[in-house]
C-alpha cells in the first residue's frame, strides 16, 4: 500500500463505524411511520391494493350544519380527548391521535377546529389532488423547522372505511407552525398539489409507458395520443449530483432533448421532466427558482 | 418479505456505513443527521427499487451523495424525523489528529470531483467498479478519475510539505 493510501486512511474523519443508538432506532421507526410510497411510485402497489377506500363526500353545507352537534367531550379545563364533526373525527390515544377524514372537501376550518379541540394547534389547507389520493393527509410540514422534544408525523392505517384513516403524533406543546394538507378532488384541469419532490431516478405518469430516456417529441406524441396536454419542467443537475426542477414554457424545450420522467400535473395534463439540452442556458439559482409548494399560501 | 421487513433489514445492515459516509462529509451533527434521515427516507419511499445484496449499499451511497448536494433537501427535517439522533450526534463528534493537518490541507485543495473519488476509494473502501455504480459512470471513467486524483493529491502533498519546510526555515 502506498503512502497516499496510508495518508488518506489516516485523515479519515470518521474511521470507526458508529453503533445504532436509540436515536438511530427512533429514526427508523419515524421513517416507517411516514406514508408508504404513493401512486407516483410505480415500483410499489397502488394504494388501492392495500385496502378498500370509499370516499364519503358530503357537501360543505352539510358539514357546517352538523359540526357542533356531534362535537363531544370538551371539558371546561384542557382539550378534549375526542372530537368529531362531519369532516373529521379525532381521538386521542396514549401517544398519538387517531384521525378519520370523512369529508375531504370540507372547509379547512372544520379540520382545524377538530385538531384544536384535542389540543393540537395546526393549520390545515384543503388542496387539490388526483382522484386516488382524495382524503389523503399531507404533511405535516413545519415551515420553520421542528426543534422540539418528541417527534411529529403521520401514519396511514388500513383498511379504512372512510376517505382517510391514520395516526398523527406531535407534541401538544409545540409552539411552531404545523401545516397539514387534506386532499380534495381536483377540478378538471386544476393542478394537483405536489407533496413529494420529483424523483429523477424515474417517475412515470402514463400507465404502461416508460418516458425515461425517450426524446421530448416521442413522449409528447404518446401523451397526445392519450388525449393529454403536456407541461414542461427542466430538471437541472448540478455538477455535484444535486437537482432541482424549473417549470418552463414549451418554447424553452427542444424536441430532441431527453425526458427523465413524467408526472400527472392535473386531470388533463402531464408534466415532462426534461434534461436540459444544448442551448438550455445556465441553471437558475435553485432558491430563486423554487417551485411553489402547496403550503406556501395559507390564506383561503 | 414485506416492504417493512425489507426496509428494516436494509436500515439495520447499512445504518453504520451511511452514518459514517454522512459524518465524513458534513461539518455539523445536524447536517449529518439530515443526510442520514433523508437517505433512509428515500430508501423507505423507494424500497422496491433498492437492489439486493451489497449493491444496496452502493445504491444508498448514491442517494446520500445526491442528498448532500441537493438544494431541496429537507422532507425529513420538516417532519422532524431525526431529532433524537441530532442530539446523539452532537455529543459524539470525532477529533482530527493535528499532526496530519498538512495531509488534510492537501486533500482540501483538490477539486471536489477528486475528493469524491478519493474518499470513496479510501474511506468507504470501494473499488473502481463500485465507485462507478455510486457515481453513475463507467468503471473506466471511475478508474481514470481515481488515477488522476491520486496524482493531484501527490502533487498537492509535495507542495504542502515544501511549504511546511519553507515556513520552518523562515
Amino acid at each position: 500500500m502506498s503512502d497516499i493510501d496510508h495518508l488518506m486512511r489516516a485523515i479519515d474523519p470518521t474511521p470507526h463505524a458508529p453503533e445504532q443508538g436509540p436515536g438511530a432506532r427512533e429514526l427508523r421507526a419515524a421513517i416507517m411511520a411516514t406514508p408508504a410510497p404513493g401512486r407516483r411510485r410505480s415500483w410499489l402497489p397502488q394504494r388501492g391494493t392495500f385496502g378498500p377506500r370509499w370516499p364519503v363526500l358530503a357537501s360543505a353545507v352539510t358539514a357546517a350544519a352538523v359540526a357542533v352537534a356531534i362535537g363531544v367531550g370538551l371539558p371546561a379545563s384542557g382539550p378534549a380527548t375526542e372530537y368529531a364533526n362531519a369532516a373529521v373525527s379525532i381521538k386521542k390515544a396514549e401517544d398519538y391521535f387517531s384521525v378519520t377524514i370523512t369529508d375531504p372537501a370540507a372547509d379547512r376550518r372544520r379540520f382545524e377546529e377538530a385538531f384544536r379541540a384535542v389540543g393540537l394547534n395546526v393549520t390545515v389547507k384543503v388542496v387539490p389532488v388526483a382522484p386516488d389520493e382524495v382524503g389523503e393527509l399531507l404533511g405535516p410540514v413545519v415551515p420553520e423547522g421542528f426543534k422540539w422534544h418528541g417527534s411529529i408525523g403521520t401514519q396511514r392505517v388500513t383498511p379504512c372505511a372512510s376517505a382517510f384513516c391514520g395516526k398523527v403524533w406531535m407534541p401538544s406543546d409545540f409552539p411552531g407552525r404545523v401545516v397539514f394538507g387534506v386532499g380534495r378532488p381536483a377540478k378538471p384541469g386544476e393542478p394537483y398539489a405536489e407533496d413529494v419532490a420529483f424523483d429523477p431516478e424515474g417517475e412515470e405518469a402514463m400507465a404502461g409507458y416508460t418516458a425515461h430516456g425517450k426524446t421530448v417529441a416521442a413522449v409528447r406524441a404518446e401523451a397526445r395520443r392519450r388525449g393529454l396536454k403536456v407541461g414542461y419542467r427542466l430538471l437541472w443537475n448540478s455538477p455535484d449530483g444535486g437537482f432541482s426542477d424549473q417549470p418552463v414554457p414549451a418554447d424553452r424545450i427542444k424536441d430532441d432533448w431527453t425526458v427523465s420522467g413524467s408526472r400527472d400535473h392535473s386531470s388533463d395534463t402531464v408534466d415532462l421532466y426534461v434534461l436540459p439540452g444544448p442551448g438550455a442556458g445556465p441553471a437558475p439559482d435553485p432558491l430563486k427558482a423554487r417551485t411553489p409548494q402547496w403550503y406556501d399560501d395559507l390564506t383561503d | 418479505m414485506t416492504h417493512r421487513d425489507r426496509f428494516e433489514a436494509v436500515y439495520d445492515a447499512y445504518y453504520p456505513a451511511i452514518h459514517q459516509y454522512a459524518a465524513r462529509r458534513t461539518s455539523s451533527p445536524d447536517d449529518t443527521a439530515d443526510v442520514i434521515s433523508e437517505t433512509f427516507l428515500t430508501a423507505w419511499r423507494r424500497i422496491g427499487d433498492v437492489p439486493e445484496g451489497e449493491r444496496a449499499l452502493l445504491w444508498l451511497y448514491g442517494v446520500a451523495r445526491r442528498v448532500l448536494a441537493n438544494q431541496q433537501r429537507g422532507a425529513s427535517r420538516r417532519a422532524g424525523l431525526a431529532e433524537r439522533l441530532r442530539d446523539e450526534l452532537a455529543a459524539d463528534r470525532p477529533v482530527r489528529p493535528v499532526d496530519l493537518e498538512y495531509v488534510r490541507a492537501a486533500f482540501d485543495e483538490l477539486p471536489e470531483r477528486d475528493r469524491e473519488v478519493m474518499a470513496l476509494a479510501h474511506w468507504e473502501g470501494l473499488s473502481s467498479e463500485q465507485i462507478a455504480k455510486v457515481l453513475g459512470c463507467t468503471a473506466v471513467a471511475a478508474r481514470t478519475r481515481l488515477h488522476r486524483a491520486r496524482k493531484r493529491l501527490a502533487a498537492a502533498l509535495e507542495r504542502q510539505t515544501s511549504m511546511t519546510i519553507a515556513m520552518g526555515e523562515a
